[in-house]
């Protein structure tokens, strides 16, 4: 996968190849599709988790859906598709992802050359939180178009990194470029416990923990000083040039939250106690072992990504003991059985996250930053067998996530006036072999071949 | 999917999770060794709501209460280790030679199992404390033993007064001298480190008094020093509002730390391990520094090798309030029987034995008004054992913790863990024990690779 260090005149090839590529892309510009207004025809319409309209039509104009309904009137100039047997949906906003943001090489560093382990340069503590994700954008980047097939049309995407990676952006996954893509640019400060590499500060969660304190009073105190020195600098001193502290300042004036990456129900709940320290408004995602502590996140008012990240669940497999006779068990049986029937039921508990959050009356989306894209369809069909509802699970892939990123005006649903960000499937989604026929991501049409039967088949065996 | 929405059902309730409670219980007609007061044979111990309410004879409990038949055994307080490591994530950041600012509260871990262990050992609160890889390590937690729980904040002690750890000797200077070529390398580096950390905590402190006299000053524009937590720290053990615990072994060192505190006109000061302490004992008497040592265990690093198991004797015939740890997930489990090693070893009665398990760590942690006796009104903290605590032949049989029943040897299933690993291989023929090493020093095992 990684590319060798281009020589001089690989270089000049490259170069010469970018421009190539970039004049193609530019007359792609220039031929405009025919029209951007798309009428999806005799369609199962399903508007919203729960609201069903049979034989209905949408019509997208502009990137705008400008009619849902049984009658509607088809402009001439609109691109038919004939959606006969087929399902619409809202197209899916995932919480919270590195969409478009493809994991940096690590980075080797001569420990020899550091001075002081601990005060590492902040590239290597790993606190950036300047770092933007929509300047990181590559919009041709894999992640983009793997979620794309899966009915994903926004994603809310966040840089790698340690402790203070940078800023989230929310963006729609279709675009060349990361001013098509980006719909909010910064939505969100992405934090997570993870230390520096070994021997630099700060290694452990301890010294995480006691960094991202001591940083963010340093930012809520130097910003206090940095209004006064910008309203009227006469007589003061130049205050020192911080861009880790600026990077809190959207924070500590509560127009974006810390997005917290937490997993474990240890990490989860360090994380609430950084909360209640420090009094951030706050979004966990990649949540995975939640399901103890929900009235406790209840409590913070901390909104939930669920991790689609799932441990591997143990098909039965025919046992072949109990075909035998009935014998007593050894000791070592019985306990082998009990630890085996623990563990199973600690899997479970895992898929059943997502149920005990609703039984709560928490609403969630779900985050995907260490899903496989492959597995993502089977793990949302796993929900299912395990206490949710299509309905739920639809909720928490449209509604729930517009609601918790706060773009619910435009997304979320298909109602007039909402962007044209929608999916088509050839039978119901949550049906195991499905296929993504169109997605249409702010009225930009993509198009999906079905799979072949023979996958099909395959899939099927699965049951 | 029936199958699974009745598993929802089961597996939500299975394990109860124990949201931290405070109990009542009645225990009978036992020896109770109250430590502060002597032994009161036949008597009762009345746990009302966490606290104990009554100790004598013929108590009576209101209806409902739990009642535990204590005759022919003996009651005592919960034992309280004073140094361990144990239901923590993370016990060394040893990226610096100071880190004052770190606190191994944000990683105390509940479901560790090595709680369940240390009830069934009778203790009933542990000092989580911090590693000694840094000369200044971080600020140490007290918890107690309410296993059960998800929630850490539950088990902290919470109204403990705070804690940190310090470090002497071979340890910082391997870590920070012999690995990364800083200071300390030496142990007079080991000095310089604290002095030069005090003397700018004085400066910080200073700089932000000055900041503060003037703020309200009317047209003042001035810029406030620049917020440090390691700093703010380092001030607070200087206000006189944080206990050193420092790691210790050799004489000259000890002296030493006392001259530097001393110096900054600090007074909490705790030595752990203190091999040598026996050496300045009176002046450790003088000073007013207690002293937290093993029963018998030495020559296991260089600057070790000179010790005596009489040492915890010596410390306490010269005054010096001490206390026998474990720093270990394993010793913890028999603190009682490491207690009674000073009977062996210098002789020391039943009581100040017992001291050196309950009340004297108390005092170390600066919690002897909360536990470490039973007292009317002290927190309902008891071990209850077969066979006297300093016996060979003593067995815990129930550890209560705020007046819960956390240990029951009649009802002790084979499997407490609260969340088994998912990722385990599960080989019942293999018995996986945990290694046995310095915890102290976890977490730094890299800087010896190579």
């Amino acid at each position: 996968m990684k590319e060798p260090r281009p020589c001089r005149c690989q270089l000049f090839l490259l170069t010469y190849a970018m421009l190539l590529t970039f004049s193609s892309a530019a007359q792609d510009i220039d031929l405009r599709s025919v029209s951007s207004t798309y009428a999806i025809k005799d369609a199962t319409i399903v508007q919203s988790p729960g609201k069903v309209i049979n034989d209905g039509i949408v019509l997208l104009e502009d990137g705008v859906i400008k009619a849902v309904g049984k009658s509607v009137t088809i402009p001439a100039h609109a691109q038919i598709i004939e959606a006969d047997s087929m399902y619409v949906y809202a197209g899916f906003i995932n919480g919270l992802s590195h969409a478009g943001l493809p994991k940096p090489k690590e980075k080797t560093f001569d420990r020899g050359k550091i001075k002081d382990p601990a005060n590492p340069p902040n590239e290597l503590a790993g606190i950036q939180p300047e770092q933007m994700a929509s300047n990181l954008l590559k919009p041709a980047d894999e992640s983009v178009s793997s979620l794309r097939k899966l009915g994903f049309t926004a994603a809310h995407s966040v840089p790698h990194g340690r402790m203070l990676p940078g800023k989230g952006t929310l963006i729609l996954l279709h675009g060349s470029t990361a001013d098509e893509m980006v719909l909010i640019n910064e939505t969100s400060m992405f934090s997570q416990l993870s230390g520096a590499p070994r021997r630099l500060y700060p290694n452990t969660v301890i010294g995480v923990m006691a960094k991202y304190r001591e940083l963010y009073r340093q930012a809520s105190q130097s910003k206090d000083y940095q209004i006064r020195y910008k309203s009227n600098a006469s007589g003061m001193t130049k205050p020192e040039q911080s861009f880790v502290e600026e990077a809190f300042y959207p924070v500590l004036e509560k127009r974006i939250p810390v997005v917290f990456k937490a997993q474990s129900v240890l990490d989860i709940q360090r994380v609430l106690t950084l909360q209640s320290d420090l009094g951030f408004n706050l979004v966990l995602g990649e949540v995975k072992q939640g399901w103890d502590v929900i009235d406790k996140l209840k409590g913070s008012d901390a909104k939930v990504f669920l991790t689609l990240d799932f441990p591997k669940i143990n098909e039965e497999k025919p046992d072949s003991v109990t075909i035998e006779e009935p014998k007593t068990k050894t000791d070592f049986e019985l306990e082998k059985e009990h630890l085996e029937k623990r563990k199973q039921e600690m899997i479970e508990k895992h898929f059943l996250q997502a149920s005990a959050f609703k039984e709560k009356g928490i609403i969630f989306g779900f985050s995907t930053l260490e899903v496989k894209p492959g597995d993502i369809k089977k793990n949302l069909n796993a929900l299912l067998d395990f206490g949710m509802d299509e309905s739920d699970v639809l909720a928490a892939l449209t509604t729930h996530p517009a609601e918790l990123l706060g773009v619910s005006n435009i997304m979320g649903t298909i109602d007039v006036g909402k962007m044209a960000n929608l999916i088509i499937s050839d039978r119901p989604y949550f049906q195991k072999e499905s296929n993504l026929r169109y997605v249409f991501v702010n009225g930009n049409i993509h198009e999906y071949e079905a799979k072949p039967d023979k996958k099909k088949e395959k899939d099927t065996d699965k049951n | 999917m029936k199958k699974h929405v009745l598993l929802i059902f089961l597996s939500l309730f299975i394990l109860t999770i124990k949201a931290q409670e405070k109990g009542s219980v009645l225990i009978q007609k036992g020896t109770v060794l109250t430590i502060t007061n002597g032994v009161q044979e036949n008597a009762d111990v009345l746990i009302k709501d966490g606290k104990i309410q009554k100790i004598g004879q013929g108590l009576k409990a209101p209806s409902g209460t739990k009642v535990i038949d204590a005759r022919g055994m003996y009651v005592m307080p919960g034992i309280i280790d004073a140094h361990s490591h144990i239901a923590l994530d993370a016990i060394n950041e040893a990226t610096s030679p100071v880190t004052a600012e770190v606190c191994t509260g944000d990683a105390v871990n509940p479901l560790n199992i090595s709680i369940y262990r240390a009830l069934a050992g009778g203790v009933t609160a542990s000092h989580a404390m911090h590693g000694s890889a840094n000369a200044v390590g971080g600020q140490c937690e007290t918890i107690k033993h309410r296993y059960g729980t998800v929630d850490p904040e539950e088990l902290k002690m919470k109204g403990a007064p705070r804690t940190i750890k310090f470090a002497l000797g071979e340890n910082p200077t391997r870590v920070h001298g012999s690995g990364n070529g800083i200071l300390p390398r030496t142990r007079m580096g080991v000095e310089e480190v604290f002095r030069r950390s005090f003397s700018k905590a004085q400066e910080y402190t200073a700089a932000w008094d000055a900041y503060n006299s003037k703020r309200n000053q009317k047209g003042f524009q001035g810029m406030a020093p620049k917020y440090d937590l390691r700093l703010q720290t380092l001030a607070d053990i200087l206000k006189g509002e944080i206990i050193i615990h420092c790691h210790s072994y050799r004489a000259d060192e000890i002296y030493m730390l006392m001259q530097v505190c001393k110096d900054f006109g600090i007074k909490k000061l705790v030595f752990q391990h203190v091999n040598e302490g026996f050496k300045v004992a009176p002046e450790l008497a003088e000073f007013g520094a207690m002293a937290s040592v093993f029963a018998d265990w030495w020559a296991y690093k260089f600057e070790v090798y000179y010790s005596t198991a009489y040492n915890a004797t010596i410390l306490t015939k010269n005054g010096v309030v001490t206390s026998i740890n474990s720093d270990s997930g394993e010793l913890i489990r028999h603190l009682y029987h490491e207690a009674a090693k000073t009977q062996k070893y210098g002789g020391l009665s039943d009581d100040k034995a017992l001291e050196l398990i309950t009340i004297n760590p108390a005092k170390q942690l600066g919690i002897d008004d909360r536990v470490g006796s039973l007292e009317v009104g002290k927190e309902g903290d008891v071990a209850i054992f077969k066979n006297h605590p300093l016996s060979i032949y003593a067995i815990p049989m129930y550890t209560i913790v705020d007046g819960v029943v956390e240990f029951d040897r009649e009802n002790d299933p084979a499997d407490m863990r609260i969340y088994p690993d998912i990722d385990e291989k599960i080989d019942v023929t293999i018995a996986v024990a945990d290694s046995e090493y310095d915890r102290c020093m976890q977490d730094t095992e890299f800087l010896f690779e190579n």
